[in-house]
């Protein structure tokens, strides 16, 4: 059972207001490229969002994939999070995760993906629309 | 830890290819924020008076606002700044979408572009760095193919775009900067001020980030506020479940919905593009622009008949009112094919439902044949016709060529009456509510800082949609001094309209992001310095009393339906508003700031700069 958040997409209106605190909780400031939830639009067809991010599947491909052993697991949480500073930003997790979870930072220097904020995610609780879920 | 600015403004001289960064000038950041009030003070200062707004003396800013980009709830917006061509007025002009906050990202709060490219071009600004690129394969083609092909040039998905349709490229003046293919900096000739400098489009892509004061304390209070003053303020309730188009049937049942070229505010056909239909009929799902929880944009879509395929955001009330019952259209799907052309043409829908139901009444009124119509049986709801219209206006054909410069000046070239027949002010054409039964917006469109506009006063909401007397001249003035000072701050933010963000809480967004020490009566000063700002600048340009007009028509032509029949909005209690407006505001009964206003309202440095008091 994947113990990462749900999301029900057909409420999404695809404000970023996710990706805009998770930016603030993770780096200090409001950059959505920083983000470790991504929001797509497709429009003007067929006039849908998807939402990337880690959806910590009990496969972790990415832990499989990481040659720097840097994918970790979160003993408190039980799921796997990046350890930033044994990442060499090879990008073998972000080829192998079949979800779209994780990927580089803007500036290259690590792969992000969600750590679902220590047990409290602040997506979660800001959605307007109640489209995610832990 | 930063202060909500990016610190820097971008210069870009299109005559000689030279872009340039500078450092944002703090001091004017600090007295007029950001958006409409920074745009407005560096018009005043560099813009020579008298400029023609499309030769390439003319400036044309694009702002963002201390909170675009952070988490401060719908403030992903932008504003353009220039002079307009349609009404030689100040013109500042705002979209939503995702272009603003992604402008701040890029490492700028504004960009100012003067002079005129040698050929078709495009500004393409990516993290503190811009370049002029060459846009001839960009020419002529339409803002939704614009945006695609510019996106894949400067190879980033998202990379949000701002650019003309060929409505824009040929000047018209009328014509809109569309960005995120459905949102509109659209009133006011933008459009044609981007094509006089031969600029197609304005890219932007950023990974710069907004930092703020105290991100922990900011992001705590702005996640409280997105759920307590944003999603349940019972002020949002009607924007959350409908958005805009709500307004139909309010204003049908106040009979101020303007209706065949403004012949009636009832309209029989209303039922065809209220709420009701938009929602069963053409609506897919709800769309939010950026770091909004309200989401009211509609993103709808015709399933079946002649306009099937045609696909849009919105229609909007302002849309359906004017591209719909003004020209006698009650089907919401000709409404969402009509605009969905407006967007993509880029055209004005105010100003563009105007045109068409004024060229309808001439047509009617056999002032206009098919000779000049090129064939089209122009008459009020012949949705055949009226399909056509956005087309022929944009790409100048037919009487399309007339329409494309707004009502004013079509009906000065077609003559034989028809000047008496337009609705506008300073030759922008009047927004979707009939003063005939709301006296209090004669005043607002008469003196709206940029032509008849219903986004600096909005008195309507305490008459004919409140319970006023909508045709009392008493306490109107009033009202339109304090909406116009509370929506000169919320502009400069930049918040969006359908945010009901109240004094109180703007301050605390903007102490909690910037670290000035801020307040309600901080906030009230800020905005009179704005709208005496603007008034000054209009003033300069050679405009006073007798430009805050008023058409004809709703003087002597009344109403025949519903609510307001009978009415008409006297001369006498018009100027009687007008008169009290200037002594509230501290003018001259010449509507012309006067020393001691501009002193009091911290604007002392520009009266050396008025001619008038010297």
């Amino acid at each position: 059972m994947s113990k990462g958040l749900k999301a029900d997409l057909k409420k999404c209106t695809g404000c970023q207001l996710c990706a805009l605190v998770c930016s603030a909780t993770h780096v200090g400031k409001f950059d959505p490229t920083q983000s470790r939830i991504n929001v797509e639009d497709h429009f003007p067809e067929p006039g849908e969002y998807t939402l990337n991010y880690c959806v910590h599947c009990d496969e972790h491909p990415c832990l499989e994939a990481c040659p720097a052993e840097a994918i970790k697991l979160d003993e408190g949480l039980g799921i796997y999070v990046v350890d930033k500073d044994s990442c060499t930003a090879c990008g073998a997790c972000v080829e192998a995760c079949p979800y779209h979870g994780c990927w580089l930072d803007e500036s290259g220097t690590y792969s992000i993906k969600c750590d679902l904020c220590g047990g409290t995610p602040q997506c979660v609780e800001i959605c307007p629309k109640g489209v995610l879920k832990r | 830890m930063g202060d909500g600015y990016q610190g820097k403004i971008l210069r870009v001289d299109l005559t000689n290819e030279k872009i340039t960064t500078e450092p944002l000038n703090k001091e004017w950041a600090k007295q007029f924020i950001g958006g409409k009030g920074l745009g407005a003070r560096y018009l005043f200062e560099e813009l020579k008076p008298g400029t023609d707004p499309l030769s390439p003396d003319n400036i044309l800013s694009i702002w963002t606002g201390p909170l675009v980009g952070t988490l401060t709830p719908l403030t992903g917006r932008y504003v353009l700044v220039t002079k307009s061509p349609l009404t030689g007025t100040f013109l500042d002009s705002y979209a939503g979408g995702f272009f603003g906050s992604e402008l701040k990202y890029t490492g700028f709060d504004g960009v100012i572009i003067k002079g005129k490219a040698k050929k078709l071009s495009y500004l393409w600004i990516n993290d503190g760095k811009a370049e002029i690129r060459d846009a001839k394969n960009l020419a002529g083609k339409d803002t939704f193919k614009t945006e695609e092909l510019v996106r894949k040039e400067t190879g980033h998905k998202f990379t949000r775009v701002a650019s003309i349709g060929p409505a824009g490229e040929k000047l018209g003046l009328i014509s809109s900067v569309t960005s995120d293919i459905t949102r509109n900096a659209a009133r006011g000739g933008t459009g044609a001020v981007f094509g006089s400098k031969n600029l197609k489009a304005v890219a932007v892509k950023g990974s710069m980030g907004v930092e703020v004061q105290n991100i922990e304390e900011f992001t705590k209070m702005a996640k409280e506020m997105v759920l307590k003053d944003v999603v349940e303020n019972p002020d949002h309730a009607g924007m959350i479940t409908d958005g805009t188009p709500i307004l139909v049937a309010m204003s049908n049942d106040a009979g101020i919905l303007p209706t065949k070229h403004w012949r009636t505010g009832v309209f029989e056909g209303s039922k065809g593009i209220d709420s009701e239909a938009v929602k069963s009929r053409v609506l897919v799902r709800k769309k939010a622009c950026f770091d909004c929880a309200i989401a009211c944009g509609s993103y709808s879509k015709v399933n079946s008949g002649i306009f099937k395929g045609a696909a849009t955001e919105g229609p909007e009330y302002e849309t359906l009112g004017l591209c719909g019952s003004n020209c006698g259209i009650g089907n919401v799907e000709a409404v969402v094919k009509f605009v969905e052309d407006c967007d993509r043409l880029g055209l004005d829908s105010i100003s563009a439902g105007n045109v068409v139901a004024l060229a309808m009444d001439l047509y009617e009124k056999g002032v206009l044949t098919k000779k000049d119509t090129g064939g089209l049986d122009l008459k009020f709801g012949n949705e055949g016709a009226y399909a056509k219209m956005p087309s022929m206006i944009a790409n100048r054909q037919a009487i399309g060529n007339v329409l494309a410069d707004g009502a004013k000046r079509a009906a000065k070239k077609i003559g034989k009456g028809a000047e008496k027949l337009t609705v506008e002010v300073k030759g922008m054409e009047y927004p979707a509510y009939d003063p005939r039964g709301t006296i209090g917006m004669a005043l607002a469109y008469a003196t709206s800082d940029r032509g008849a506009c219903h986004l600096r006063a909005w008195p309507v909401a305490a008459d004919a949609y409140g319970s006023q007397d909508p045709w009392s001249p008493e306490g109107k003035a009033a009202i339109c001094v304090e909406d116009q000072t509370r929506t000169s701050v919320k502009w400069s933010f930049i918040f969006c309209d359908f945010y009901s963000v109240n004094f109180p809480n703007m301050a605390k967004y903007y102490s909690a992001v910037t670290g000035v020490q801020s307040s309600e009566e901080h906030l009230r000063k800020v905005g009179r310095r704005i709208w005496n700002l603007t008034r000054a600048f209009n003033v300069r340009e050679g405009f006073t009393r007798k430009d805050d007009t008023m058409p004809e028509r709703m003087e002597k032509e009344p109403l025949p339906d519903g609510k307001p029949k009978g009415h008409v909005v006297p001369r006498a209690d018009f100027e009687k508003m007008l008169s009290e407006y200037y002594k509230l505001w501290g003018w001259d009964d010449q509507g012309r700031p006067t020393k001691k206003a501009l002193d009091e309202a911290g604007l002392g440095d520009i009266v050396k700069k008025l001619t008038y008091l010297k």
